[in-house]
């Protein structure tokens, strides 16, 4: 909703202050620094391992930092539990589609939509018109009208990624979290979600973790590149495209063959 | 909606079947069989308590029995004080040398306190457990393990308190008077046993109007993927834990009705097997089905004791091979299997197949009707 309390212009919304994250000694992530700006559409690719999923982990309050800060609208959100960082407004998506598999997809958007979380909200109040209408809409968005009412378990892969999607857009969040949205994904669908991410941003602040370069391409974001917990670079992807740097930790080498890493995506 | 709406004759029909015996059975069944089906059923209430956190939120307890003799002992409490003349103690206290009532037994004299507490009492104590447990998020086999933990120390708190609740002896009631009528007596429980009817009846109600609705989607969502629902800004453990007192409610209820209809509440209402017991009935009728808690408990009950009656030894071999047949036959229970076509299947295998269904709504289609017309003169 972009009538949420604005925060004033240069401020970023969400900012990691030199967060580092240790499990048993490893450093998941190590010295990480990034800011985001209200509004902006974010990419963030490198190879496995890099620490992205921690990285969302810390965010959304899954994994507490080590060390370091992470600050949301200038607040800071180390220690503040999974569902009030969600009610704050930081909504995500899961790397592997994780939609409530007893439920039909009409179901899984109606409990993402409510905008009031308490249980006797959801015994004695009603789901109002207009977040019935989002629903409805949602729903024809991304093209399972057709099976709103039979289980979100009997979807293919590709209708459960879409179906979160859906669901994290139906929450409405300022800040989304998406990590790999276009996993088994049609090139057509890759498409369609890389205009959707698009759009959104501007209203929202979106954040994207892919490994599809295309993908990351049509988006036509700011790309950061993490390397072993930290940030390698940031920049356009064509500029990260050509770092030397990225091409190393891609490959593995360093070598001057390849110009850019589109060659081994 | 859900996916599968069974047809209103099949989803109303056992509810009516259910109202009409608690109006005609007190009449013509004898009263040693009314009486049996009356525990039974009251039965069905604690399972439908467990039908609500296992089937549909996936928390396993084992220990329910715990809810169910607080309910119990309530009702015990309160009877054991009835009719008393002034200044006298229930018998036991003699024994013991107790000269003054426990200070917590004082309320118990008073019919609206032990109306409230029968239930109340029950569900604050599972509220108060479940918020420790839930908010420490223990899960899956630890809560288990942890429910039946919880229900061995209170067994052996009821078992070992001589002189505050006469201990392992328990509190007998079909001796003690309600309105000067002998609950013990058949009238008194004709009158409980539609009591019963009308409550599990209730219970049911409560326990539908909780599960269909999105509270009910919320925890089949609590279910599915807990954490996914915290990242979507819903707090599990207020879910869990208001649903967890709600199924500790109807356990006291379910325990002050099987008390009044037993005769006595001793903490054996405690014992594991006991509460393991529930969680089978519940297993076997099916779970997540409601009326599946409400007929496994009856059905396994009356047939423990049909079989028990007759050849006493074998009733523990039967139930273990009813679970057994559940857990790798029938996984959604009776109900479900039959919910899921498993009559048809079963006739199916047994080389009578039913008919294969036609598509009737296409032949009654006006539309197509009206086009197979137009072909003709």
């Amino acid at each position: 909703m972009s009538s949420r309390s604005a925060p004033s212009a240069d401020q970023p919304l969400l900012e990691l202050r030199s967060v580092s994250v240790s499990f048993d000694g490893f450093w998941a992530l190590n010295d990480l620094n990034l800011v985001l700006a209200p509004g902006e559409l974010r990419a963030v690719i490198g190879p496995n391992g890099a620490g992205k999923t921690t990285f969302l982990d810390v965010i959304t309050g899954k994994v507490k930092p080590t060390k370091g800060d992470v600050m949301f609208r200038g607040r800071s959100l180390v220690g503040t539990a999974e569902h009030r960082i969600a009610r704050l407004g930081i909504g995500r998506k899961f790397q592997t589609p994780r939609v409530y598999q007893n439920l039909t997809p009409r179901r899984n958007l109606e409990l993402a939509v409510s905008g009031n979380p308490s249980p006797f909200h959801l015994l004695f109040g009603g789901l109002e018109s207009p977040a019935r209408e989002r629903v409805q809409h949602l729903l024809g968005v991304v093209g399972l009208e057709p099976f709103s009412n039979q289980p979100a378990g009997g979807l293919s892969h590709g209708q459960k990624q879409w179906l979160e999607i859906a669901m994290l857009v139906a929450q409405d969040p300022d800040l989304l979290l998406v990590d790999e949205p276009v996993a088994g994904l049609t090139d057509e669908e890759t498409g369609r979600t890389a205009d959707l991410l698009k759009q959104l941003s501007g209203d929202h602040t979106v954040l994207v973790i892919e490994h599809d370069m295309d993908f990351i391409r049509q988006l036509d974001s700011q790309v950061t590149v993490l390397h072993e917990g930290h940030v390698l670079c940031e920049g356009p992807m064509d500029e990260v495209q050509s770092d030397p740097r990225v091409i190393e930790v891609y490959l593995g080498v360093e070598t001057d063959d390849l110009d850019s890493v589109e060659n081994i995506a | 909606m859900t996916a599968s709406s069974p047809s209103p004759l099949r989803r109303w029909l056992p509810w009516v079947l259910i109202v009409a015996a608690g109006l005609i059975l007190p009449i013509v069944l004898p009263p040693f069989r009314l009486n049996l089906l009356g525990r039974f059923l009251s039965l069905g209430i604690v399972a439908l308590g467990i039908d609500l956190i296992w089937g549909f939120t996936g928390m396993l307890s084992l220990g329910q029995g715990i809810f169910f003799a607080l309910g119990g002992y309530a009702i015990g409490m309160f009877l054991s004080l009835d009719n008393l003349e002034p200044g006298k103690l229930p018998e036991f206290f003699d024994l013991y040398g107790v000269k003054e009532l426990p200070g917590f037994w004082q309320p118990f004299a008073s019919p609206l306190f032990t109306f409230f507490a029968i239930w109340v009492i029950p569900a604050v104590v599972a509220g108060l457990l479940g918020f420790l447990v839930f908010r420490n998020r223990i899960k899956g086999v630890y809560f288990s393990i942890l429910t039946q933990a919880a229900l061995l120390v209170f067994f052996n708190f009821f078992n070992g308190q001589q002189k505050l609740i006469n201990g392992t002896n328990g509190l007998k009631t079909d001796t003690a008077r309600i309105f000067g009528e002998l609950v013990g007596s058949d009238l008194m429980q004709r009158y409980l046993f539609v009591i019963t009817v009308v409550l599990t009846v209730g219970a049911w109600l409560l326990c539908r109007w909780l599960t269909t609705g999105r509270f009910g989607d919320a925890l089949i969502a609590i279910r599915d993927d807990e954490p996914r629902m915290r990242f979507t800004g819903y707090n599990p453990t207020t879910y869990k834990t208001l649903v967890f007192a709600v199924a500790g409610g109807l356990a006291g209820v379910s325990g002050a009705l099987y008390t009044v209809q037993s005769g006595i509440i001793s903490p054996q209402f405690m014992a594991v097997p006991f509460s393991i017991e529930m969680v089978i009935w519940v297993a076997v009728g099916g779970r997540g089905t409601l009326i599946g808690a409400v007929l496994g408990a009856v059905v396994i009950n009356y047939a423990k004791s049909l079989v028990s009656e007759q050849l006493p030894e074998t009733w523990l071999f039967i139930q273990g091979g009813l679970f057994l047949l559940v857990v790798t036959a029938l996984p959604d229970g009776l109900v479900g299997w039959w919910r899921l076509g498993g009559p048809a299947k079963l006739q199916a295998m047994v080389g009578w197949p039913p008919r294969t269904a036609t598509y009737p709504s296409l032949d009654l289609d006006p539309a197509l009707r009206s086009e197979q017309g137009e072909g003709k003169p």
